[in-house]
């Protein structure tokens, strides 16, 4: 047979000319390089071929197949680069599925703070939200008829208390009586933090709910000094607020810590212009009386005590301005965190 | 607490820029809320926290200003008074309420307005100018922080004072114009007829100072604290005096006050001197000794103090202090009523050297020897990984609900935990169950236009001995936001069930699911939840009525409630391997004709009865509920799976099998094949 390789280079360059996609030059590489292709053919024509053609068919052949893949290379990309911006899934379409729920902010915040103290060694106990006088106040070295307990008015409850005739069960108006529970139940060591949900009787507002979240934390030990109380939470607010954090501690009143302080961070970390100062949470070393409440010898622990608010915490970390987004449950606030 | 610059100034010049000033008294524990400039005066808002009653006078700032600051204190010069004692001007009935009461009696005065300079003093305090003998008290009270009130002599019957308890019935017409019932837990100042003035808190209108008063009972006295307190609460009235009543005053201050105002009332109110009675419990403050050892600053401070330093920190406060091998005794002044033990003494040690100051390290954390529970977060955590991944937010809601909202929700019947003293009806109990307050999440996220919304809360159910932990889900709106899905379906009860049966699996519980019992669901369309004869909770449609209550129309949602306390007490899920067979499954579809209350469970567990030990399992695949089908039956379309894991099966052993299931089908449960 023979073979005209002139003609049919021509007539490869025409066909590749003619390609319009990826099928069309899925069939033009058939026909050329197939196993039925025309390549093959030629290859088999060699068979029965004169001794003489043999050399001018294979080479014709070889030379036909590295053509055909040149020009296979030079339309794949032609027909990709202009042909398939057509043709292509348009990728910009949003993906389906099933999107991911979302942690509520607080919970999230709750999750950071907590996950900080345990790094450094703490225990994490939840404590329940009825509680006594004695856990919320008298244990807590809070008289009654005191103004001390000016700070935490509180929610009292259609119930007695079983362990205290005649008195009422309540709402606890902090996480502080967690100390007590915890410190009448175990021995020091212990290094413990105690989150949940704390209420008081305010008027609802901007910065004010009857109900909210706090974080208490609790060290005690045979040594523990103020020091230590500086040092681990100067750490927590690095982890939490950042490396740059600026904090100062104010003496303060606490009736269950003496020494007392509050814990101020500088604004500007925050990118807040209007105050110099953020007040972010109390602490102090436990006060004996404390100890001597919960029944441990006297003169022989030490320890000290901080607590925080959940919400005050996200919203200065988030720029949140208004308390009552956190229970009003907006799908528009939740998706955001 | 109101400190006048202009009038620290007569006492003190801590020769500091007013931020200074500012600065160093926050750092000191005396945070300033507030400046505010009032004519040529500035005015600092001090929180004054409640251990610190002597902080509740210019005086007291004064002296605690020359503490930190090291500038000497000019307090005024009071004279002293020796006067003829009016043996019967004063009686108190029980000294355990009235520690010391000074009445002195001044005839002859003038009543005018007070001098200017005065009345500035006062109004930079937001107090406003009265006449002088009136103006007098209240200069003394805000200079010294003891309170004071003057009384119409000639008003008061029989001419003298009775300091007693209210009788029950008793009633007094105050300062403020208004009538007050009084009872037996209320100390009052009275006459020999009546009661003149509320003890500590407020004077009577009929016996108060005017224009024509002549003779002027002056008192000055030492109340009991949580007497005042409990009578400001229970009367809903404070003032002034009962602020610093109730945290206490100086009992040495009862004198100084005393004299202060008779001095100033003789000096601006003409008027002499007739006579005094001072009735007493007690001589004077008792001096307490507190002894601090040195050692144990360092130990609670962190920080090494001398004998010297200790002593000269605290002699700037007014303390007096001794030292004597390694121990300091401390006696503190009487208006530091809030020190009584070592580390009172310590903590002002530690203000004096600036809690900024003192060092900062990490502490040694020990390991806690605490057995704690991690299960129900572990629990908690699992059940929350699933609900996100199948796209539901969390929502944290209100604990406390009202009756309203449980009626709403058809849940009234519950028990709730009553709030003794709501803030307002809204808030009037404890939450019994997770619907009422996740319901009204819903209701707002409705009105605001976001009708597609899936929501789980942890919370918790309140009652009178517990606290139960809760989980509440709620499903509304499209089931899916797929854009490739032609039709835009709501979500239904299956979507409700498969979201808990991956909250179960992941739990590795495999709960039975029974008669609804829960009244806020529709029972067509609900189920109670058990596992080992133990009630978890419920799933289901709210019931279009509860619905409607809620002013929810044209959407249904779907709630379960699940009790993880029951939960908890649960063992973890151990997972062991189970063999892959390597040997093929023969799979049969079947579809069936059955009457309508058959369930699936029951057609399933024929199958798995009758399946030997090669039916592997059985997978349902649809359910037909349209007319194409006899009238009171439903089609159930499922395959069975068929395979060994030790050898391959043969195609008439699997048909032997399924023969016997489909057999057994039609003779138990009349099904009919399609």
């Amino acid at each position: 047979m023979q073979w005209n390789f002139e003609d049919i280079q021509k007539q490869a360059r025409e066909d590749v000319g003619a390609v319009g996609d990826r099928q069309a030059l899925e069939a033009f590489r058939l026909k050329y390089l197939g196993k039925k292709g025309l390549v093959a053919a030629i290859f088999s024509s060699l068979g029965t071929a004169q001794p003489v053609d043999k050399a001018a068919i294979g080479k014709g052949a070889n030379d036909l197949r590295a053509l055909v893949e040149q020009l296979l290379a030079e339309r794949f990309g032609w027909v990709n680069s202009v042909k398939m911006t057509e043709e292509r899934v348009d990728i910009s379409l949003p993906g389906a599925g099933q999107s991911l729920g979302h942690s509520h902010i607080l919970t999230q915040t709750m999750q950071e703070i907590v996950a900080v103290f345990e790094g450094m060694g703490f225990v994490t106990i939840e404590t329940p939200e009825i509680e006594t006088e004695f856990h919320n106040f008298t244990g807590l070295n809070i008289p009654v008829d005191h103004p001390s307990r000016d700070a935490f008015d509180t929610f009292y409850l259609d119930a007695e208390d079983p362990s205290a005739k005649g008195r009422r069960l309540l709402l606890r108006s902090h996480t502080s009586p967690g100390q007590v529970r915890i410190m009448k139940q175990h021995k020091p060591p212990m290094a413990v933090i105690v989150p949940g949900r704390v209420y008081r009787p305010d008027a609802v507002d901007a910065s004010h709910s009857f109900m909210f979240h706090q974080i208490e934390g609790l060290l005690v030990d045979e040594k523990v000094q103020f020091s230590e109380l500086k040092g681990l939470l100067t750490e927590f607010c690095k982890r939490f607020f950042g490396p740059k954090v600026i904090m100062r501690f104010r003496p303060h009143f606490f009736p269950f810590t003496e020494p007392s302080a509050e814990v101020d961070i500088n604004a500007e970390i925050l990118g807040i212009q209007r105050k110099k100062w953020l007040e972010i949470l109390g602490c102090g070393m436990v006060n004996p009386k404390v100890f001597e409440g919960v029944g441990y010898p006297k003169g022989r622990y030490k320890g000290f005590a901080f607590g925080m608010g959940v919400e005050r915490m996200a919203m200065l970390k988030y720029g949140i301005n208004d308390i009552r987004l956190f229970y009003e449950n907006d799908a528009r606030f939740l998706k955001q965190f | 607490m109101k400190l006048s610059l202009n009038w620290l100034k007569d006492y003190i010049d801590p020769k500091l820029s007013t931020e200074e000033l500012i600065e160093r008294l926050t750092m000191a524990g005396l945070e300033v809320e507030l400046v505010e400039a009032s004519g040529a005066d500035k005015v600092l808002e001090l929180e004054i926290t409640p251990n610190r009653p002597d902080c509740l006078s210019i005086l007291g700032l004064a002296r605690e200003i020359g503490a930190i600051t090291g500038r000497s204190v000019n307090p005024p010069k009071i004279k002293k008074f020796k006067t003829k004692v009016l043996k019967d001007l004063v009686h108190i009935e029980d000294k355990k309420d009235c520690s010391r009461y000074i009445g002195t009696l001044i005839r002859d005065v003038q009543i005018k307005d007070a001098p200017q300079g005065m009345k500035a003093r006062l109004s930079a305090l937001g107090i406003n100018a009265i006449n002088n003998a009136v103006d007098i008290t209240n200069f003394v009270l805000m200079e010294t922080g003891q309170p004071l009130h003057a009384f119409d002599h000639d008003k008061l019957s029989g001419g003298k004072i009775i300091v007693r308890r209210a009788k029950a019935g008793e009633t007094i017409v105050t300062l403020d114009g208004i009538e007050r019932k009084l009872d037996a837990s209320i100390l009052v100042i009275a006459d020999t007829q009546k009661p003149v003035a509320i003890a500590g808190i407020m004077g009577g209108r009929d016996t108060q100072i005017s224009a024509g008063t002549r003779n002027i009972l002056l008192e000055s006295a030492h109340f009991d604290m949580g007497l005042i307190r409990r009578a400001c609460r229970s009367l809903g009235l404070r003032s002034d005096s009962s602020y610093r009543f109730e945290r206490n005053v100086n009992f040495d201050g009862v004198l100084t006050g005393a004299d202060r105002a008779t001095d100033l009332l003789l000096e601006l109110a003409g008027g002499r001197l007739d006579g005094r009675k001072e009735a007493l419990a007690r001589t004077k403050n008792f001096a307490i000794k507190i002894p601090v050892k040195v050692l144990d600053i360092e130990s609670l401070l962190g920080v090494k103090v001398t004998p010297a330093k200790a002593k000269a920190w605290l002699g700037k406060l007014g303390f007096k202090v001794t030292a004597k091998a390694g121990t300091l005794i401390v006696t503190p002044p009487g208006n530091r009523t809030d020190i009584g033990q070592d580390v009172d003494v310590i903590e002002e040690i530690a203000r004096m050297i600036g809690f900024d100051r003192l060092p900062s390290k990490m502490p040694l954390i020990k390991t806690t020897n605490i057995p704690v529970d991690k299960r129900p977060r572990q629990v908690k955590e699992q059940i929350r990984g699933v609900l996100k991944a199948r796209g539901v937010d969390e929502i944290i809601t209100h604990s406390m609900i009202n009756g309203k909202m449980l009626a709403k929700s058809n849940l009234a019947d519950l028990p709730a935990l009553r709030i003794f003293n709501p803030l307002n009806q809204d808030q009037e109990m404890m939450r019994p169950s997770m619907l009422p307050s996740m319901l009204q999440a819903a209701a707002l996220n409705i009105n605001r236009g976001q009708k597609d919304f899936r929501f789980f809360e942890f919370g918790k159910r309140y009652f009178a001995d517990s606290e139960k932990e809760t989980l509440g889900i709620l499903l509304a709106g499209r089931r899916t936001h797929d854009w490739r899905a032609a039709k835009k379906e709501a979500v239904e009860i299956y979507d409700l069930k498969g979201v808990m049966e991956d909250v179960f699996r992941t739990l590795g519980i495999d709960p039975a699911y029974g008669a609804n019992q829960l009244p806020a669901l529709d029972p067509g369309c609900a189920a109670s939840i058990t596992f080992n004869g133990k009630y978890l909770g419920a799933l289901g449609r709210i019931d279009r009525r509860v619905l409607n209550n809620w002013d929810i129309k044209n959407q249904d949602i779907y709630y379960a409630g699940l009790h993880l306390d029951e939960i908890f007490l649960l063992p973890a899920q151990t997972l062991k391997y189970q063999p892959i067979s390597e040997f093929p499954a023969i799979v049969r579809d079947v579809s069936l004709a059955v009457k309508k209350g058959i369930e699936y469970s029951k057609v399933e567990g024929i199958c798995l009865k009758n399946g030997g030990d090669i039916l592997r399992s059985v997978q349902f695949i649809e359910q037909y509920l349209g007319d194409k089908i006899q009238p009171g039956n439903k089609g159930l379309v499922f395959s069975c799976h068929y395979q060994s894991n030790t050898r391959t099966l043969r195609e008439d052993e699997v048909s032997a099998v399924h023969e016997r299931i489909m057999q057994a089908l039609i003779l138990e449960i009349s099904a009919v094949r399609r």
